[in-house]
Parts: C-alpha cells; sequence; structure tokens
C-alpha cells in the first residue's frame, strides 16, 4: 500500500509539528528560545520505554501519562528556573544559557535513568525500536494513525482555544502585549505557565510515540533540536499556524529529499540527513527571516494597503 | 613515586589550561566583548582538530616520500609509526608542518566560521544562537560519517611532531602550548585595549548608537565571528597534537561548546584576566573530580560523567540566577589611544585659532 519511506515522512512530521509548535509557543509566551524543547522530548521516549518494556504494558498507555509527568517537569522547570531568573532580572542571553544549563541537566538524567534502568533489570536500554509491539489497522501502521489523529486534534483544540476560549483570547493577548494584558487583567504569569505546561506536554506526547516507529536511545532530543529550530523558523517564530506548517514541511523534506539524494547521488548520503534542516535554517534566515507567517503577513498587509489605495481612489473619484 | 604522578597531573591540568584558555579568549573576544553570542565554538575547536587529523599525516606522507600505495585511512597506524620514525630525527621538518599546520587551520576556519555566522549575523541574536548550535552539530554530523576526513566513528593517529624531543616530548610540548595561549592572551588583551576594542563594546552596548555614528556593525561583527573562529581552531589543532589522535564522535557541543561558555561565566566577561581565572577553576573543578573519579563513584550510583553535566548546568543557571556578571566583572578598560585626546584637542583649537586669524 503506502510505501514505507512516506510512512516514515508521515510519522516523522507528525511529530516535527508538535514539538515545533511546543518550541514556537514558549517562545512567543516567555520570549526566548527553549533549547531544552528537545530533551524534554527525550524524557517522552524512556517513558515509553519503561511503560513498554519494564512493566510490559501497551505502549500507547504511555501517551497520557509522558504528557502529564513531561508537562509537569516543564512547568516545574519554567517555575523554579526561568520564571524565578525572570523575576530576578535576567536579560534574555542569561535566560537562554539557563534553558541550555537546563537541556544539560535533563539529558544527563535520561542518561544516568537509561543505565539506572537496564542495571537494574537487565534489559538493554541505550537503542531500542518497537515498531514490531505496535498495531496495525488496514495495513497502517498504529504510530501513524495515532499520530495523525493526535496532530488532527492538537490542531483543531489549538485553533478553537485560541480563537474561542478566555483563556485563549488571554494568552494571545500575553502574547501580543504583557504590559497591555495585566493592565486588563490577565494574569500573564499563570498563563505563561499553563502554556509552558502544555508544550511540555506535547513534547512528552511527541517523545512517547517516537519509539514506536524509530529507534529511541537517550540523545535523540539533543539530535532533535536542530529540526525544531528548522520548522519554527520556517513557520516564523511569530504564530502557532506557521509552525504546524513549518513542521510539516521540514519533516517531509527531511525525510523524503534523504530518499530522493540517495537514490540519485547513493545511499551514503543518509548518514548527513541532519544537513538538510540546517540548509532549511540557512537559507531561510537568508531569503526570509520572518518565515512564512512573515511572508502571509506582508502579503495580507499589501493586499489591505492595495484595497485602501482603491477606496481612497474611488472617493476621490 | 608519588611526586612522579603529582608532576605528571601537574602537567596534564597545564595542557587542558591551555587548550580551554584560547577557546575561552575567542569566545570572550567574540561574547564578552562583542556581544555575538557564539554558541558553536565547537565548530571552530572541531575544525582545527580535523584540519590536524586529516592534514598533519597527509602532509608529513608528502614531505617523507612515504610510499603512496598506503591508505592514509586504513593504513593510518602504519603510515603514523614510518612518520614518526623520520620526525624522531628530524626537528625542523616538525616544526615546519606545526607550524604550517596551525596557519591552514586558521584559514580554513576562519572561513568555517563566516559561513557559519553568515545566514544570522545580521538577524536577532536567538537566531544566531540556533544557527551557530545547528552548525556545530553539522560539522559533527560530517566528520562522524566522512570517513577520509579523520576515519569517521573510528579515529585517526596524528604524527607527533615534537617525536624529536624524545623523552622530554611531553613536557615541552605542554610549555609550547601553554606559551601559544599566552601569546594569545596578549593578542586578544592588545587589541580589546586598542580604537577597535571600543568599537566592539560600543556595538556590543548599543548598536544602534555605534550604527548612527557610521559603523558598520555587520561587517565588525563579521571580523571578530572570523578572528576568534581562526583563534578558536588553535585550540584544536594543540588539543589533537597532545593527544595525538583525533576522533570525531569527541567534539560535542558540551565539552566544546558548553564548558567553555561556563568557564567565561564564572570568570566574567568583558575581562581577560577573569575568563583565565575562570579557566582555571574549572578545569581544577574537573580534573579533581576525574582524578578522584573511583572514590567518587562509590557514593553515587552512576557514571561520574552525568555529574560532571549535571554540576555544569547547575553551575551555570547559579551563576546566572546571582552572579551573571562572573566573579571578576569587567572593569574599564584604558584605551590606548585615548591618551591623545589631549593633543588632537589643542591641535583642533590650534586650527581653529589661526582660522580666525
Amino acid at each position: 500500500m503506502i510505501p514505507p519511506i512516506i510512512k516514515d515522512a508521515l510519522v516523522y512530521a507528525n511529530l516535527l509539528l508538535m514539538l515545533s509548535i511546543g518550541f514556537t509557543l514558549t517562545y512567543l509566551t516567555a520570549k526566548i528560545p527553549n533549547f531544552a524543547h528537545g530533551t524534554l522530548a527525550g524524557i517522552g521516549v524512556y517513558i515509553a520505554f519503561t511503560v513498554a518494556r519494564i512493566l510490559k504494558l501497551n505502549a500507547y498507555l504511555a501517551l497520557p501519562i509522558a504528557f502529564l509527568i513531561v508537562g509537569i517537569v516543564e512547568l516545574a522547570l519554567y517555575i523554579t528556573v526561568i520564571g524565578t531568573l525572570k523575576r530576578m532580572g535576567a536579560t534574555f542571553i542569561s535566560l537562554t544559557i539557563a534553558t541550555i544549563a537546563l537541556e544539560i541537566i535533563i539529558s544527563a538524567s535520561i542518561n544516568i535513568y537509561a543505565d539506572y534502568i537496564s542495571r537494574a533489570t537487565g534489559v538493554f536500554s541505550r537503542a531500542f525500536l518497537m515498531r514490531k509491539e505496535d498495531f496495525n489497522l488496514f495495513g497502517l501502521p498504529g504510530a501513524l494513525i495515532v499520530s495523525s489523529i493526535l496532530v488532527a486534534t492538537l490542531i483543531t483544540t489549538l485553533h478553537l482555544m485560541l480563537t474561542r476560549t478566555k483563556f485563549g483570547i488571554a494568552m494571545r493577548a500575553t502574547v501580543e502585549n504583557p504590559a497591555l494584558a495585566e493592565m486588563m487583567g490577565i494574569n500573564t504569569e499563570k498563563v505563561t505557565a499553563i502554556s509552558w505546561f502544555l508544550t511540555g506536554g506535547l513534547a512528552g506526547l511527541a517523545g512517547a510515540l517516537l519509539p514506536l516507529w524509530f529507534q529511541g536511545y537517550p540523545e535523540i532530543g539533543n539530535q532533535l533540536i536542530v529540526s525544531v529550530f528548522a520548522s519554527s523558523v520556517l513557520g516564523g517564530l511569530s504564530s502557532i499556524y506557521g509552525a504546524m506548517i513549518g513542521g510539516y514541511i521540514v519533516g517531509l523534506t527531511e525525510v523524503l529529499g534523504t530518499k530522493m539524494l540517495a537514490s540519485l547521488i547513493g545511499a551514503w548520503i543518509t548518514a548527513y540527513r541532519l544537513l538538510i534542516p540546517l540548509t532549511v535554517l540557512s537559507i531561510v534566515l537568508l531569503i526570509a527571516p520572518r518565515g512564512i507567517s512573515g511572508i502571509i503577513e506582508d502579503i495580507m498587509l499589501s493586499k489591505a494597503l492595495y484595497k485602501q489605495k482603491i477606496m481612497s481612489g474611488s472617493k476621490g473619484g | 613515586m608519588t611526586y612522579m604522578i603529582n608532576i605528571d597531573w601537574i602537567i596534564s591540568v597545564l595542557a587542558f589550561i591551555s587548550i580551554y584558555l584560547i577557546a575561552v579568549i575567542a569566545l570572550n573576544l567574540q561574547y564578552g566583548y562583542t556581544g555575538i553570542p557564539n554558541f558553536g565554538l565547537a565548530l571552530s575547536i572541531a575544525g582545527g582538530a580535523f584540519v590536524a587529523g586529516a592534514l598533519t599525516g597527509r602532509i608529513a606522507m608528502w614531505y617523507y616520500g612515504v610510499d603512496s600505495n598506503l591508505d592514509f585511512i586504513s593504513d593510518n597506524s602504519i603510515i603514523t609509526s614510518i612518520i614518526n620514525q623520520r620526525l624522531a630525527h628530524d626537528p625542523l621538518g616538525g616544526i615546519t608542518i606545526f607550524l604550517l599546520i596551525i596557519a591552514i587551520s586558521m584559514l580554513i576556519n576562519a572561513f568555517l566560521g563566516f559561513i557559519a555566522a553568515y545566514p544570522a549575523i545580521r538577524l536577532r541574536e536567538d537566531y544566531l544562537i540556533m544557527v551557530l548550535i545547528a552548525m556545530a552539530e553539522g560539522i559533527r554530523i560530517i566528520g562522524i560519517n566522512y570517513r577520509p576526513l579523520v576515519g569517521g566513528t573510528l579515529w585517526v593517529h596524528v604524527p607527533d611532531l615534537f617525536a624529536w624531543l624524545g623523552d622530554l616530548r611531553r613536557t615541552i610540548y605542554v610549555i609550547i602550548m601553554f606559551i601559544s595561549s599566552m601569546l594569545i592572551f596578549v593578542l586578544v588583551q592588545l587589541l580589546v585595549t586598542s580604537p577597535f576594542g571600543r568599537l566592539i563594546r560600543a556595538i556590543r552596548e548599543n548598536e544602534i548608537l555605534a550604527d548612527s555614528l557610521g559603523k558598520n556593525i555587520v561587517k565588525v561583527k563579521m571580523i571578530v565571528m572570523v578572528l576568534g573562529s581562526a583563534l578558536a581552531s588553535i585550540a584544536g589543532v594543540l588539543f589533537a597534537l597532545y593527544t595525538e589522535v583525533v576522533m570525531a564522535t569527541s567534539y560535542n557541543r558540551i565539552d566544546w561548546t558548553f564548558w567553555p561558555w561556563l568557564m567565561l561565566m564564572i570568570g566574567g566577561m568583558g575581562n581577560n584576566v577573569g575568563a583565565f581565572v575562570g579557566t582555571i577553576a574549572v578545569i581544577l573543578a574537573r580534573r579533581l573530580i576525574i582524578f578522584y573519579k573511583h572514590e567518587i563513584e562509590h557514593f553515587i550510583p552512576f557514571s561520574v560523567v552525568w555529574l560532571e553535566h549535571i554540576l555544569l548546568g547547575i553551575t551555570l543557571i547559579l551563576f546566572m540566577a546571582f552572579r551573571p556578571q562572573g566573579l571578576m566583572p569587567e572593569k574599564p578598560t584604558k584605551v590606548r589611544g585615548l591618551a591623545d585626546y589631549s593633543k588632537i584637542y589643542t591641535k583642533v583649537k590650534e586650527k581653529l585659532m589661526q582660522n580666525n586669524e
């Protein structure tokens, strides 16, 4: 039916979409790039490992658990480190360095956990793939179905939340103008904290889904982060919808582009897959640093200006 | 016996201090003085090490006319041992190749620094950070996968260019490394106390103001980025020649980007003496942890590497929270050339007087 490479690309794009939505959301609310975001997905990967291999339960049980645990971890990081540093008047660079420090700490903790669990239970934990344990429906792998459904739900929920609920509007206000939002009685700290919980949860979900189709290992999160940068920057780092498009484009380009290059040049090129998001990142920054949402904004603006011009022209005539 | 071990330990500490000092001084020039957050420092250091790994052996092969049927990567040990035998009696050849490698590495890494910074140097600093992290990750991927470079997932030996020193080789080489790092220290110190130093600090403090005074910000930032990358690559070359082996997998961002950043943050940005103090403090702490590795591992149920990483992260956060300016904050620098202002002033006054007359 569907060639395996398409499945690879779709699953990967779904995961990247969840991660880049999270990265963009934390960027919008806290105004700093959260370099620990990829590593948070690494926690999700090991939650899935623990549920499926150690507790021998269904791997999909890991999804809600990962959402909760990683969300709480992210919230705790925000409250204890980032929020506190902000209150202490830390500069942008200080906060960025703090997120990098968090990445190092989380990554080391994942490694410690992986070593500990394999010593305690005798199950090899430094590289694992659970594709065989996944279910199949009409020839489609479970990882693809579940991740696609999750992404569709996520997009609708986020869209409805941002446009129809009070919290969503408060969130948009916080993103647009925190000072003004506070004046209108919005608790921006609370809004930011909740959005960090959500982004952590999304990273956890993406991480928990990942080993069902791709190989999981302790450093996976640190390597994903380059693709997350690329998709978020392509999206424009200014809107969640941009992040969705960016995540999908980079995810598909990374997998399908590698495959295409491999058939054109030779199989050795697949090892250099990471260079594709790196190239995307560089090209976007060179050509359109405001990304897709920036381009769309420009088009809308020029349309509006054009309309105004016609209107004023007709008035004059 | 214990005395001998201690001398050995001191030499290895001195070697690491020299290597990291070069990296931290280059970073201080980029971030501390100019405000370019170079989170891709590992790019330049890996670049230097890869140049040393890929070219030292090949140049020596050509120089000594080693059998060209041997493949540089697969027959690496044989080639290296042949070259080392020749180098043991050839001080001039060794020194020439050493200087040549440093020059080539500086050129190549100046270019790499240019390419890495080019997409985002005009943009906000967060974009620059993302691109530089990604670029450093990119060179590591190339090093690991492109086997002819430095042996891919394996390693290549680097010929011992100081083999002619015999038993004293290690001690004297470490002294050469230390002198090199001191030279770079003095060079950067001279640069930042020059009018150019004043310019880069002005850019760090207020880009728009510097721009309005007619300074080309992007060009100056690029010069600093290129210069810093070239200097940092010397650390990579010296490290490769010190360990006599280059392994692509070991040039990760934690060892070669984040540890130097911690050293700079502890010491204090914009202060080369502070950077020196920070380097010594962190290196001593790390070496002590490794020295007492077995004793520590009795108490913790995991590898000491992760303990180091967690300590690195926590120290960074604590410094960001309580002492972001570091242990030795930046002092007002006396810029050379400023003293001439009085002369300029009197000259202008004289001119004006003449014109008035």
